[in-house]
């Protein structure tokens, strides 16, 4: 199989220039709020449902745009699977980097300003310096939300409103990812939060990731596997 | 690149859009599928370019089936409006992709194809005009240089100037690079040239596969005074007539053997040929 060179190309240009503009926006929130307000709290923490969502938007525009791409150009569902796959896989860690830098940035601006840089909910990690645990969070939840992501994308580009049955099974898919977290699943402006009480810890939250995302790549199997293509004009 | 239908049947839930087709289409040539909306031209084209997975029945290309089968599948392109290979980001956007997908992709030829169609390589293709989307279709299929290459009514949104510059196009590439071509079209005059062979198909049952000039042998124009007129085409299927003072024009649908031409010439009747399209229509039941 290749290596999808040119659809991480392709999604890592988008993320990389969506990364810098959401940095920008938290950096400007962050002074903003330093200057005209009480800066208590980490701004990076409380913006972590735009990237989620993000990468549920990702998983599921992966299907949409390319799958009928390849198709079109003369691969298989098989083979677009496949890279698929792979490019989530390299994808998502590449992502999950660039978030905890994002943290490493914020870590710097808040000395810079003298204030500390204090969590409000739990994760896996205690200070946003724990690197690696910081990335390892990163990645299992955003392994869960991309591989939500590309179910309920696919059920919608199958059965387009029908679609609407595949939300409770992907919804299901990034709760668990979260909750191996430690975090909750909620809606931006909404109070809204679902969770589930599991162990905590590092090794059991990369296992829980690695059974969301084998879930939902399965379940996105069985839904491409033999999908026409649409004839949209 | 040749294609073999057996048996085909497509069904969307009650309704069945392909009934038992089968034919066999050699490679090398250009044919033209021809039917009426809802005739079901789409959906053998879709199954032939592995968009869609038949009910039952056997599709073909190369000899090998066609659904899934990645030994297959990069030999075929095919083009349709919905634009699949196009609708993401620039021209150049989709270029970058046909390039790393297309087995056979020529860059350079794309490129001379947008400057041919006056398409800025950077625009947006879902911000260009119907036309500019219809052409940038048509620029990857020709450019794809696949062995079996399909458009499917991808070139109806171009004005007559660029559909006359593509069908120039692909008639000069398959000489240079000879594959199977199909047009399936609703613009039967314009393109009727370039068919070598033409497949028509009515509510998704194939009505008649043969050669161009077979099926225009098929009708005749028959002209002069109208009693003459009137009384060679008794007895004759009649497609249509149109008089002009003393003189008609009929139309005519059947073989006319020598003692007929004979007959025609003896009575100073002029026979010509009809517009493929004349015999569409008749072929097809006329207008419903």
């Amino acid at each position: 199989m290749r290596f999808p060179s040119r659809l991480l190309a392709a999604t890592t240009v988008i993320f990389l220039a969506s990364w810098a503009a959401f940095t920008v926006v938290l950096v400007a929130v962050t002074l903003a709020v330093h200057f005209f307000g009480d800066l208590t709290h980490s701004a990076w923490e409380a913006a972590a449902t735009v990237p989620r969502w993000y990468m549920v938007i990702n998983g599921a525009m992966l299907i949409h745009s390319f799958l009928p791409l390849y198709i079109a150009h003369g691969q298989t569902r098989r083979q677009f699977g496949a890279q698929a796959a792979v490019a989530a896989l390299v994808f998502v860690p590449l992502v999950s980097v660039a978030m905890t830098l994002g943290y490493l940035l914020e870590s710097g601006l808040y000395a810079l300003l003298d204030r500390p840089q204090v969590l409000r909910q739990s994760h896996l990690f205690t200070e946003p310096s724990q690197v690696h645990l910081v990335l390892l969070e990163y990645v299992v939840e955003y392994l869960a939300c991309f591989a939500a992501g590309m179910f309920m994308g696919a059920g919608f580009y199958r059965w387009s409103a029908g679609g609407l049955l595949t939300i409770p099974f992907g919804v299901g898919l990034i709760v668990l990812g979260l909750s191996a977290a430690g975090s909750d699943f909620s809606l931006p402006l909404s109070s809204f939060a679902l969770g589930l009480d599991l162990p905590r810890g590092p090794g059991f939250a990369a296992l829980t990731a690695v059974v969301a995302f084998s879930v939902g790549l399965a379940l996105t199997w069985g839904v491409i596997r033999d999908v026409p293509l649409r004839n949209k004009v | 690149m040749r294609v073999d239908v057996e048996d085909l049947v497509l069904r969307y839930g009650t309704v069945t859009a392909l009934d038992r087709m089968s034919f066999g289409l050699e490679g090398g040539k250009i044919y033209g599928l021809l039917g009426r909306n809802g005739s079901g031209k789409t959906s053998l084209l879709s199954l032939l370019g592995a968009f869609r997975k038949q009910t039952s029945g056997q599709v073909r290309v190369g000899g090998s089936p066609v659904f899934e089968n990645p030994a297959v599948t990069p030999e075929i392109c095919l083009v349709r409006e919905s634009g699949e290979c196009t609708d993401l980001g620039s021209a150049e956007d989709a270029f970058y992709f046909a390039e790393w997908l297309r087995p056979n992709w020529d860059g350079d030829y794309a490129r001379s194809l947008l400057d041919l169609f006056g398409i800025d390589p950077k625009t947006n293709v879902k911000s260009m005009s119907k036309g500019q989307r219809s052409a940038m279709g048509v620029v990857v299929g020709l450019a794809s240089r696949a062995p079996l290459t399909m458009f499917d009514e991808s070139y109806l949104g171009m004005d007559a100037p660029a559909r006359q510059a593509f069908y120039d196009a692909v008639l000069a590439d398959y000489m240079a690079h000879p594959r199977t071509i199909i047009l399936s079209t609703h613009l039967i005059e314009e393109v009727s040239g370039l068919f070598e062979e033409v497949l028509i198909i009515d509510g998704g049952k194939l009505l008649l596969h043969e050669e161009s000039t077979t099926l225009l042998s098929r009708g005749h124009a028959v002209t002069g005074p109208v009693g003459r007129v009137e009384a060679f085409t008794s007895g004759l299927t009649v497609l249509g007539e149109k008089t002009l003072g003393p003189t008609r024009s009929a139309m005519v649908y059947g073989e006319l053997d020598d003692e007929r031409r004979r007959a025609a010439a003896a009575t100073g009747l002029d026979l010509g040929p009809i517009a493929m399209q004349e015999l569409f229509i008749h072929l097809t039941g006329g207008p419903r």
